[in-house]
């Protein structure tokens, strides 16, 4: 008899749930927020080798003008981006007591004050790395 | 004949701990919000100082901490941006542990490495932003190379 | 007039070839919804439909293996004014008496057929067929995060028991009035909706917290803390807010809106979870 085996693993969850806006905008928000920690954690590391040494700082900071990681720059300001304004989102369904009816709006809002900074961002950081 | 016998289908049984009747999760809740509003500013100042004012991310090197850290304005704004983040950020990785490890003892192992992981890098960092020397000399008495210039003149 | 009725008559006929074994056939409403088709209805469409049902029962169990849920496609000829539920019934009746669902009033009151109509919680007495894309398959499921004991039906008990934790009864001091608890409208106003909840759990199991910690309370039982918490006749809100104030509380909810979009009597839940929070925070209703 099968009666070790949990029913919840061979009774799979079937199809994505079709959430909307605010799932989404959370699945969203969970993701770049654990991708800021992990390179928070790496970018205290690599700051910490000031203190040992300049070359060994300045060695690190070279491999890392790159385009490759240039472009992962850029991403990461993406994320710190979205992160910071649908949190600022958040805040407002949270503790403003119209948050919750317009949270839908405010995510629009939320997209383009993000294509507002990302653009000149990119403008100027994408010059400085691929520009030599 | 007998009849086949099924399993109960409840595979997470309802076993909610009792109450601990602490505010505990309320402060997590709260301190989330309150760092997060601050960080925003911090954070976005932080960025916009490396990567957009002066030569961007191509100007960095240890020169231009040492010019940064020179001031106490920095030292205390990193430092500040070092914990609040930190804290925010492990604070974040524990609730999604706790919302996908099923098991007790996955739980205590993921939240133990992220408690080493803050503990570390927290006391790391702050070692470091106030133990820093802008112009670090080398054993022979003169600047080691890649110190800024303003040490030299 | 007259080949209206025979036609009827012949489609009656057929149901009763087809179905054999009469298993899950409700008396006195067989063909009901079918025999409303046909000319004298005739503005109203009818068109064939396939759902796509997700079945699973732990009878399937062979040779030591557990069952496993699978796909089954069925297509049936639906009108116009069906409702998913309609379609799901003729399924039942015509088709394949084993296919498992709840129902009780089927008018979108009793709350006991949530279940997950492409990819949405739904009740599926309240989903007409024909706003659902029907040119596509229907994907029905049953709702997510709580036990599935049979095709559409899930065991509800971790649900219920989240709601009893909440105490969702008036609680007093005191000698009991002679005469009816007075309040005023505005007072009335303050939780008129969480009133509306009717436990079908489509909210709690629309929430992703709540699929992967199933010990969250979920928002139904927060909505019906609310309900008394912000009661004026109530004196328990303080233990109700202690009881929402736990790990597995209202500060698990990550605002994503899910409930209330899924809850089929429009409660504003994140809403609901959002004064509750607040009242945690200030200690005052």
């Amino acid at each position: 008899m099968a009666t070790e085996t949990s029913t919840r693993s061979v009774v799979p969850q079937g199809t994505l749930y079709r959430g909307r806006e605010g799932m989404w905008s959370w699945v969203a928000h969970r993701i770049t927020g654990l991708l800021i920690f992990v390179f928070l954690l790496v970018h205290v590391l690599d700051t910490s080798l000031v203190r040992v040494a300049p070359e060994a700082y300045n060695a690190v900071i070279e491999t890392y003008k790159n385009p490759v990681v240039g472009l992962g720059e850029a991403g990461l300001v993406g994320a710190v981006l979205f992160h910071a304004f649908n949190g600022i989102r958040v805040m407002l369904v949270d503790f403003w007591s119209q948050g919750p009816r317009f949270h839908r709006q405010m995510l629009w809002a939320v997209g383009a004050l993000w294509v507002l900074l990302m653009v000149p961002f990119l403008v100027r950081h994408l010059s400085n790395v691929f520009g030599g | 004949m007998a009849a086949p016998s099924l399993e109960a289908p409840r595979s997470t049984p309802y076993r909610r701990s009792a109450s601990r009747r602490s505010n505990y999760e309320m402060y997590s809740w709260l301190f989330m919000r309150l760092s997060g509003a601050v960080l925003v500013v911090l954070v976005i100042g932080h960025l916009f100082v490396n990567l957009m004012v002066g030569d961007g991310i191509s100007g960095l090197d240890f020169g231009f901490v040492a010019g940064k850290w020179a001031s106490p304005f920095w030292q205390v704004w990193d430092l500040a941006m070092l914990w609040l983040a930190m804290i925010h950020g492990s604070n974040g990785v524990r609730t999604i542990i706790n919302d996908y490890a099923q098991r007790d003892m996955t739980r205590i192992v993921l939240k133990t490495l992220v408690l080493v992981a803050l503990v570390f890098t927290v006391v790391l960092g702050t070692l470091v932003i106030f133990t820093f020397e802008p112009c670090p000399v080398g054993p022979d008495g003169a600047f080691l190379e890649g110190v800024p210039s303003f040490c030299t003149s | 007039m007259s080949s209206t009725d025979s036609e009827a008559v012949e489609a009656a006929a057929d149901r009763n070839d087809e179905q054999v074994d009469g298993d899950g056939r409700p008396h006195g409403r067989a063909g009901e919804s079918a025999s409303a088709d046909g000319g004298q209805l005739g503005a109203i469409p009818r068109f064939d439909v396939t759902l796509r049902i997700r079945r699973y029962s732990a009878e399937d169990a062979e040779d030591g293996k557990p069952a496993e849920a699978r796909w089954q496609e069925f297509t049936v000829t639906v009108n116009g004014t069906d409702r998913v539920l309609d379609a799901l019934h003729k399924i039942k009746w015509e088709q394949d008496g084993s296919l498992t669902f709840r129902r009780s009033c089927a008018h979108g009151v009793c709350g006991s057929d949530a279940m997950r109509i492409n990819g949405v919680n739904r009740l599926a007495c309240k989903v007409l067929v024909k706003d659902v894309n029907p040119d596509k398959p229907i994907t029905v499921e049953p709702i997510k995060g709580l036990p599935v004991e049979k095709d559409l039906v899930v065991d509800m008990e971790p649900f219920f028991q989240s709601y009893r934790e909440v105490m969702p009864f008036l609680i007093t001091s005191g000698h009991e009035p002679t005469r009816e608890r007075k309040q005023s409208q505005e007072e009335r106003a303050r939780f008129d909706d969480t009133t509306k909840c009717i436990l079908c759990a489509a909210c709690t199991s629309s929430c992703p917290v709540f699929w992967t910690d199933g010990q969250y309370f979920g928002p139904a039982a927060i909505v019906n803390a609310h309900r008394f918490i912000f009661d004026s006749r109530d004196e328990g809100a303080d233990v109700r807010l202690e009881v929402l104030n736990d790990r597995e509380g209202v500060w698990r909810c990550r605002t994503t809106f899910n409930c209330s979009e899924a809850c089929p009597r429009g409660i504003q839940v994140t809403k609901a979870i959002h004064e509750v929070k607040r009242a945690l925070l200030t200690r005052s209703v």
